[in-house]
């Protein structure tokens, strides 16, 4: 695949994620529009298995996590051309109630040219492909948080 | 024979007690030829045989896939990033 044009960010980080820095790396003078994901540690779960989480501790394969992130902004560039910038950052480490853990930006001309879709796209793909995992530890102990989706052989 | 180095994450790391592993292996090992002798190395993987996933030099990888000269393995449970 070329290379695009546009920015496209993508990072693994422990300190805080700052979205309006991450907003403004994906902002171009054609932009008129970005749609932002961001997930955030749940303190108390209610839907399913009710229970209250302390912190999340999250540990990533760097390397293939940063490809993989890389394979989703190429993804996205593929099903939705007007997206021009992507922004894709993922906190990790020791994280508690209400801080965001995730940044998902994707900026267009216009809002109805499908930014909406390429964010939530991007969300759902991390949590299929990139090699990223998080324990979680609550007032009746700790376990690894487990995905259910199983990626084919080069996917 | 191949020397490898092996990766294990979250649960599997647990089991097997470390984060990383040097192995020699045969030269036509499969990802399913390591599985094996790591399961019966570590019997905690057992339970989990169904659903480790594997990536070789960074890519998702199936049973069949001979394990290439030098290769980074990685074997991990099914992702949970977001």
């Amino acid at each position: 695949m070329q290379p695009s044009k546009f920015p496209t960010i993508i990072s693994i980080t422990e300190d805080e994620l700052d979205l309006d820095v991450l907003l403004a790396s994906v902002t171009l003078a054609s932009t008129g529009a970005a749609a932002v994901f961001s997930g955030i540690v749940r303190g108390k779960t209610r839907r399913g298995d009710k229970h209250k989480t302390q912190y999340l501790e999250y540990e990533a394969y760097q390397p293939m996590a940063e490809a993989k992130m890389k394979q989703i902004a190429n993804e996205i560039r593929s099903r939705w051309p007007s997206v021009e910038g992507i922004g894709i950052v993922q906190r990790i480490g020791r994280l508690y109630p209400k801080t965001p853990t995730v940044l998902i930006v994707c900026s267009a001309a216009h809002r109805d040219t499908g930014v909406f879709e390429a964010a939530r796209y991007g969300i759902d793909r991390l949590k299929e492909i990139v090699p990223i995992w998080k324990k979680e530890v609550g007032p009746d102990g700790e376990f690894w948080v487990e995905g259910e989706y199983k990626p084919a052989p080069g996917e | 024979m191949n020397e490898v180095t092996i990766y294990f994450f979250a649960t599997l790391r647990d089991y097997v007690g470390a984060k990383s592993l040097q192995m020699q292996l045969p030269g036509e090992a499969t990802i399913g030829d390591l599985k094996k002798i790591l399961i019966a190395s570590h019997p905690r993987l057992s339970p989990a045989r169904d659903s480790i996933m594997a990536a070789i030099n960074r890519e998702y990888a199936g049973d069949e896939q001979v394990i290439p000269l030098h290769a980074e393995i990685a074997f991990f449970p099914p992702v949970s990033g977001g």
